[in-house]
């Protein structure tokens, strides 16, 4: 159920014969190309690299609901660390648990939610902080950009006025000077004539320029988190480039890490240093994002890795789904979560949840029983050949 | 019901958003939903205990019931018309449990008043259903040709409609009340059904507006399927539960409408009757025979009741969004 | 907006026209006006047939009959009924009297409805929650009239018997102080410990009270005194800015109790004044009190002004208003008394020929007002729960409140700013559609509490099939029902930004 990545706009030109010829490498290298699409201007390495001070560590974080139909164990152990000016990405299918585990460590979960584990900003535990001093990080030190602009903003309040109160809320200073660095923000995110911006309702602005707002107002407070949601899933193809661009450019000014939380692969391979693939509401792998990309070891992210429509090959037979959908949240499978749809799988996986340890390269983990198959295949997609495929 | 075809409907997609997704079919989801609402289904089995009570004890159009007694034949008053109804227990120092010979009492010329009440009952329901069924269909129907085919017909059928809705329901129903009241309970209950339809003729038309927009319908309309099969096989069914919903509640309405009636003398006339004449009937006995009070008041609640808390059952089960939270 | 509203009228005026059509004829078609005369046993028999239908225009078909009604409306002249009367004259007895009923009824279920379906809301799942819900469905279930026969014979009747010695017995002060406990307990969301604490705090308050109120006999002869204005007025004063500023900084705090004070003192002050005002004199009062607090605000807001001037101009309203009861609640001895101690009344809607100060009238409107706006605004209030519990649950759960939480705003200014506005959208439209149905419910109460109002006028027009009187009520409500939507539209257009344009 992953949203294809950036359907084409225009087709490339076609080399017929790139088809029957799958390289190790094709799969990241369509990947970089297809960023490349998004991304018109800015890169990662254009940007400030990490510093090696971490600012944010998620250990061990569960999440379950209590619903009618019994518990929903929507994350279960996530651990994850992030470092200054650092960008992190989250990829999984939708109802992997990203939304979640992000809204856990905003606090911003419903109260019915059981959240266990702990949830460090520069080393202090944030779930075990008093209410007051939680909200004082939210907004300020941690922000979130969330998937959907037109309805994350407050229809009756004025832009202006949105931006303004997040700084208020923080800090005792005149209505004037909070609008005059609202201003400036919206300025920062490249909305023209900000001046009378201030003074416009939602409903005045496209999507793209809404989402502009919005990370106006995350980086308002000069934050050293920012978590974006899916921020550019609701936005049109060429809007979500410049938004992302824009992202980057912000960050870069403010000096903020990010958790870009989306199921877009390209973005991924073109923004986040390191990546989270989650399966399940499990971390299942972990890494730089150019090894996990060009040798993933975990079937599941190879899968994806497989899913995504090639650039050159344009034609449908190239794509290879991960058949089957992910397990209930409520009745998970024994064993691993992902070996009903495995083609690895063994006995081994229908009894037992392989740990997320540390594969072949270092600080690259992976949570599967035979990732050394992957790693001995040529082509990590393979396994999930069609058999229209296997027939030809 | 067809709930099936709602599978294919525009909620299952924005439901799966936050929710676990089962694997259910619509009609599935709705009915279990429905009977988890434990309000739902205690007003379910009152609602069908009034009905069957009302209905088999003293016998209807011509079939006789289980009581032996007649709204309309007087008899001697016995212990001054007291209800004979006991329901204390003895060993708690009441009367043992019975009925009695007159378990509701009686009037003051002698008539047996549970007799009374379950005619009064009848009346009530049969003229609230109708009042129901027909202020649906004729909503229904308005709404969805309004919603569906939009210019020229929409602006006749609204302008038709916000005239309608101009006029308070109670008055307009007095109305016709005073005009049919005396023909018998199911012509004034077709009567008030045909100038009761406005509000759920905007509702379905609002439903059909968003609808219509919808991709599944565009696609039908694409491949040159006809307006009715449209609006009868593909919209309709996505706008059932809103329908089902609104025709429940309307029946409510239409047992305390029918009530209001009766009581201002402008529903069922003597010597038949209906809850609300039963209650204008011995307005003046609330001092010394106040049972003749209670009982149809007791009735009247008890129906209304029942049938809004189906009606908030069928809601929850239609659109679960309302109840649940969503991260 | 001026454009949108004139527009609005325009077309609300054909409607309301067009409704006169199908009001006019079905009234006509109705019945036999001539019915009571074909029995009449007396020699003119034939000579009154002929003069009323000389009167009605029977010898004329409908739609003539209509166009000469229309006619003389044109002209102002809303006729006669069918025994000559002049129906104008009729109406403007009955008009003020329906009005204050109806308007009293709608504006408290609004404002009682709205507050206890945001309360619920936000108590969700709450032993509150579920009690209002319940509540609400019984109240949707009820039949007004019978609510209303109920009252006029057990509320009006034993609570004005209870008057002459009014002790509350142990039993019902035990009975009163368990429900405040319960309420207290039931508003509570958190573990057992905390709800159990506030049971009992419940219990404790509650059952204090009452004994005092009892033992001091405050019922014979009430009020509140100044302590108490001043005690009241105060709390309310930190409640308001509790809600529109937060108790840090200072600014609002003093600033509302400021209001609370000057407003209290100046109650005081003004007591020559407030001895026998008139309602302009009252209106102005208010109007100088909301200046006055805005002044303070201003001055002593600091970096927060626009709050602390939202707190202290409601804190200075509400001392202001609790002042009107305080003076109201003193002037019951002396209106009890004159009514032989029977301040409830269950006949008409003024006690005739009763001649009294500012405050014995309003109390005699009130004592009047009261059971049949109470039977009255069940289904109302219960509606108005019921739509604004829902709007604010599904607002709570909008994106832009969470993002507003994601801002790290306190959950007041989420719940005051961003939730409760919107869910007020939603609800404008209600009050339209409800306005109506207490029309139609007026008509029931008018019937059971012996008003002479419009219920009446329609009743008995339509009882004898005679279109002028029920035409008469019709143009007189649905008026007052465009005003109200134009009201409501006018309300909605100022809450939601996004169709003042369109
Ligand atoms: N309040 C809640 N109550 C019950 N279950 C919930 C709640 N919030 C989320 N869930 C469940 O938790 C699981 C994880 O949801 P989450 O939103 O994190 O997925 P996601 O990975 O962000 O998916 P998407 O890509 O679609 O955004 C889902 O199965 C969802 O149904
Ligand atoms: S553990 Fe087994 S089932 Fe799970 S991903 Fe690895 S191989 Fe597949
Ligand atoms: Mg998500």
């Amino acid at each position: 159920m992953t949203t294809p990545p950036n359907v084409p706009i225009e087709p490339h030109t076609v080399d017929p014969h790139t088809f029957d010829d799958p390289a190790v490498a094709a799969a990241s290298g369509q990947i970089l190309d297809s960023a490349e699409e998004v991304h018109v201007g800015l890169t990662l390495d254009a940007v400030r690299p990490p510093s090696q001070e971490e600012i944010l560590r998620v250990e061990n974080l569960t999440v379950e609901f209590p619903t009618e139909d019994g518990v929903v164990h929507a994350v279960r152990g996530v651990s994850y660390n992030l470092r200054e000016r650092e960008v992190l990405g989250i990829v999984g299918e939708s109802g992997s648990g990203k939304s979640v585990s992000s809204l856990a460590v905003m606090g911003l979960l419903p109260r019915t939610a059981r959240i266990k584990g702990r949830i460090l900003f520069r080393g202090e535990d944030m779930l075990k902080m008093s209410a007051r001093k939680q909200r004082g990080l939210r907004g300020r030190k941690i922000a979130m950009i969330f998937q959907d602009p037109m309805t994350a903003l407050n229809p009756v309040h004025t832009i202006g006025d949105q931006l303004a109160e997040a700084v208020l809320a923080h800090e005792l200073m005149p209505r004037k000077t909070a609008l005059a660095r609202a201003r400036e923000m919206l300025d920062l995110v490249g909305i023209p004539q900000a001046e009378t911006r201030l003074r416009s309702y939602p409903h005045e602005f496209s999507g793209g320029m809404r989402q502009r707002a919005m990370i106006a107002m995350a980086v308002i407070n000069n934050p050293d988190v920012i978590i974006a949601d899916e921020p550019t899933t609701a936005l049109d193809v060429t809007v979500q480039a410049q938004i992302l661009e824009k992202l980057l450019e912000v960050k870069d000014a403010v000096n903020a890490a990010i958790v870009l939380i989306t199921h877009d692969l390209g973005v991924i391979a073109g923004m986040a240093h390191r990546v989270l693939v989650m399966y399940a509401g499990r971390p299942v792998e972990l890494g730089e994002t150019d090894p996990v990309f060009e040798e993933p070891r975990m079937p599941y992210t190879a899968g994806l890795l497989g899913s995504i429509p090639s650039l050159e090959g344009g034609g449908a037979t190239r794509l290879r789904p991960i058949k089957g959908t992910p397990p209930s949240l409520i009745n998970l499978p024994s064993g691993c979560p992902f070996s009903p749809r495995c083609p690895l799988a063994t006995d081994i996986c229908r009894t037992e949840e392989p740990p997320l340890a540390e594969t072949d390269s270092g600080g690259h983990f992976a949570a599967c029983h035979h990732w050394d198959k992957l790693a001995a295949a040529e082509d990590p997609t393979e396994f999930f050949r069609t058999e229209s495929e296997t027939v030809a | 019901m067809t709930l099936n075809a709602q599978a294919t409907g525009p909620d299952t997609a924005s439901d799966a958003q936050g929710m676990t997704i089962v694997a259910r079919t619509q009609g599935q989801m709705v009915r279990r939903r429905f009977f988890r609402h434990r309000a739902a289904l205690a007003g379910m089995i009152l609602f069908g205990f009034v009905v069957i009570l009302a209905f088999s004890s003293i016998g209807f159009a011509g079939i006789p019931g289980w009581w032996d007694k007649t709204y309309l034949d007087t008899g001697a008053l016995v212990n001054q018309g007291k209800p004979t109804l006991s329901v204390v227990p003895e060993f708690l120092g009441g009367d043992g449990i019975r009925l009695g010979e007159h378990p509701f009492g009686q009037d003051d010329i002698g008539i047996d008043y549970f007799a009374l009440t379950m005619r009064g009952a009848q009346q009530s329901l049969i003229i609230a259903f109708l009042v129901g069924i027909v202020g649906t269909v004729v909503g229904t129907v308005v709404g969805a040709v309004a919603g569906y085919f939009r210019g020229g017909t929409e602006s006749v059928l609204m302008r038709l409609t916000d005239v309608m809705i101009t006029i308070p329901v109670l008055i307009i129903a007095a109305v016709i009340g005073r005009m049919m009241g005396d023909s018998g309970a199911v012509v004034l209950g077709v009567f008030l059904g045909l100038v009761l339809w406005p509000t759920l003729a905007r509702l379905v038309r609002g439903e059909f507006l968003s609808l219509r927009e919808k991709e599944f319908v565009e696609a039908a309309r694409a491949v040159g399927t006809s307006a009715r099969r449209i609006i009868f096989r593909h919209i309709l069914p996505n706008t059932i539960g809103v329908i089902i919903v609104a025709a429940t509640l309307s029946v409510a309405s239409a047992v305390l409408l029918e009530s209001a009636l009766s009581f201002l003398g402008l529903g069922i006339q003597a010597p038949d009757t209906s809850l609300g004449q039963l209650i204008s009937r011995y307005r003046s006995a609330m001092v010394v025979r106040p049972w003749l009070f209670w009982w149809p008041g007791l009735f009247i609640i008890l129906i209304a009741l029942s049938i809004n808390f189906i009606g908030d059952g069928l809601r929850d089960a239609f659109d679960p969004r309302q109840t649940r939270v969503r991260a | 907006m001026i454009v949108f509203i004139a527009r609005r009228l325009v077309i609300s005026f054909f409607v309301l026209l067009a409704a006169t059509v199908i009001m006019f004829v079905l009234t006509a078609l109705s019945g036999d006006p001539l019915e009571d005369l074909r029995q009449d046993a007396s020699p003119n028999k034939a000579a009154k047939i002929a003069d009323r239908v000389e009167r009605m225009q029977l010898d004329e078909p409908i739609p003539v009959r209509y166009l000469t009604w229309l006619g003389n409306v044109a002209r102002g002249d809303l006729g006669v009924n069918r025994d000559g009367h002049d129906v104008a004259t009729m109406l403007g007895e009955a008009l003020s009297a329906t009005l204050q009923l109806v308007i009293a009824a709608t504006v408290m279920a609004i404002i009682i409805g709205i507050v206890i379906g945001i309360i619920s809301a936000l108590r969700q799942y709450s032993g509150f929650d579920y009690t209002v819900t319940f509540a609400a469905f019984v109240c949707f279930s009820l039949p007004i009239f019978w609510v209303a026969v109920m009252l006029k014979q057990y509320m009006a009747i034993e609570f004005n018997n209870w008057l002459k010695d009014p002790s509350i017995p142990p039993v019902v002060i035990g009975a009163l102080a368990l429900l405040s406990g319960l309420i207290f307990g039931a508003l509570t969301v958190g573990d057992r410990k905390r709800r159990l604490l506030s049971f009992a705090a419940g219990l404790l308050i509650g059952g204090a009270l009452f004994t005092l109120l009892s033992v001091t006999r405050w019922f014979a002869d009430p009020g509140f005194g100044l302590p108490l204005i001043l005690a009241i007025s105060l709390a309310a004063a930190v409640g308001f800015t509790v809600l529109s500023a937060g108790l840090n900084p200072r600014g609002p705090l003093y600033a509302a109790l400021g209001a609370a004070l000057l407003g209290t003192v100046a109650s005081e002050a003004l007591s020559p004044l407030l001895a026998d005002p008139t309602w302009l004199e009252i209106i102005g009062l208010a109007l100088v009190t909301v200046a006055v607090c805005a002044g303070l605000g201003y001055a002593l807001g600091g970096l927060q002004r626009r709050q602390a001037i939202n707190a202290a101009v409601l804190t200075g309203l509400f001392t202001g208003g609790v002042v009107f009861v305080d003076r109201m609640l003193q002037a019951f001895n002396g209106y009890s008394e004159r009514v032989r101690g029977r301040p409830i009344s269950t006949i008409g809607a003024r006690t005739p020929n009763f001649q009294g100060d500012f405050w014995q009238m309003n109390l005699d409107s009130a004592g009047h007002l009261l059971l049949p706006s109470m039977a009255l605004i069940l289904i109302s209030l219960a509606t108005y729960t019921r739509y604004s519990r829902a709007s604010m649950l599904e607002v709570m759960n909008q994106d832009y409140v969470r993002t507003a939480r994601a801002k790290g705003l306190p959950e007041r200014t989420v719940v005051v700013k961003h939730a409760f506005r919107n869910g007020l959208i939603p609800v404008t439209t209600l009050m339209a559609v409800d306005f109506a149905g207490v029309i139609g419910g007026a008509v029931v109460t008018e019937n059971v509490f012996g008003w002479q109002g419009m219920g009446n006028l329609f009743i008995e027009g339509l009882d004898t099939v005679d279109p002028t009187p029920v035409m008469a009520f019709f143009i007189v409500t649905g008026t007052a029902i465009v005003v109200f939507n134009m009201i409501a539209d006018i309300l909605y257009a100022y809450l939601d930004p996004r169709i003042r344009l369109s």
